[in-house]
């Protein structure tokens, strides 16, 4: 049995198998097992840092909820340093 | 308009599908920081993220297929994602000691199928001794 990931949270290793297999060109090409435990600690990373980003964006506003104006206002630091 | 055909059909299903993972992961994630912060997020922003998220990811995969290729590889590895999170430096240094953590667990992984197969191959007690303390100063080496 593998080992479970210690939180609960974040993405698993089939959907994010099945994810990038959407939008690969070459039918042969195969995602090794590290590299998906890999690529999904980075999509948890994107969406923690998107969020907090989008959270200080809001608070700096004194809101107490986040709206989608904060997301399109962290957007562009958050896709180009990725 | 035209229907849609069979397999186009089957694709959209697939798509939506993933997207609703991705969506409900996105909202776990989002609740931990919104606990953390002291903060609501409104459902159209979760929907948001999860939607950003869920592009990037063609965006990544698109970039991976290429570095394997690069490497006149069909299979993508760690090597790759790490090429994949350069363009940040704490990014980098994360993913970099994970796949340290992952490279070390495989090894003990694999030491511990040894001693197992070992056993199964039914050898004397001194052998699996003998391998016993060997795999232990590997294991200090790694230090």
């Amino acid at each position: 049995m593998e080992k479970r990931e210690e939180s609960a949270s974040g993405f698993r290793k089939e959907t994010v198998n099945k994810i990038l297999h959407l939008h690969f060109k070459d039918d042969k090409t195969r995602v090794s097992s590290d590299a998906l435990l890999l690529m999904a600690e980075m999509l948890n990373v994107f969406v923690r840092e998107a969020a907090a980003r989008s959270a200080r964006q809001a608070q700096a506003e004194d809101l107490d909820r986040v709206d989608i104006e904060h997301v399109e206002k962290v957007l562009p630091q958050l896709v180009c340093k990725v | 308009m035209e229907p849609l055909g069979e397999q186009e059909r089957e694709r959209l299903l697939h798509t939506q599908r993933l997207k609703a993972a991705v969506h409900y992961t996105v909202g776990c994630l989002c609740q931990e920081v919104a606990e953390d912060k002291g903060i609501q997020f409104s459902k159209q922003t979760i929907a948001a993220i999860s939607e950003i998220t869920f592009r990037q990811c063609e965006n990544f995969a698109k970039d991976l297929e290429m570095f394997a290729r690069h490497g006149k590889r069909t299979v993508i590895n760690s090597e790759d994602v790490k090429l994949l999170a350069r363009r940040s430096n704490s990014l980098l240094r994360y993913i970099t000691q994970k796949s340290e953590e992952l490279a070390l667990n495989n090894l003990e992984q694999k030491e511990r199928k040894k001693k197992k197969s070992s056993a199964a191959k039914g050898r004397t007690t001194s052998d699996e001794q003998v391998e016993a303390v060997m795999a232990e100063s590997e294991d200090s080496n790694m230090a």
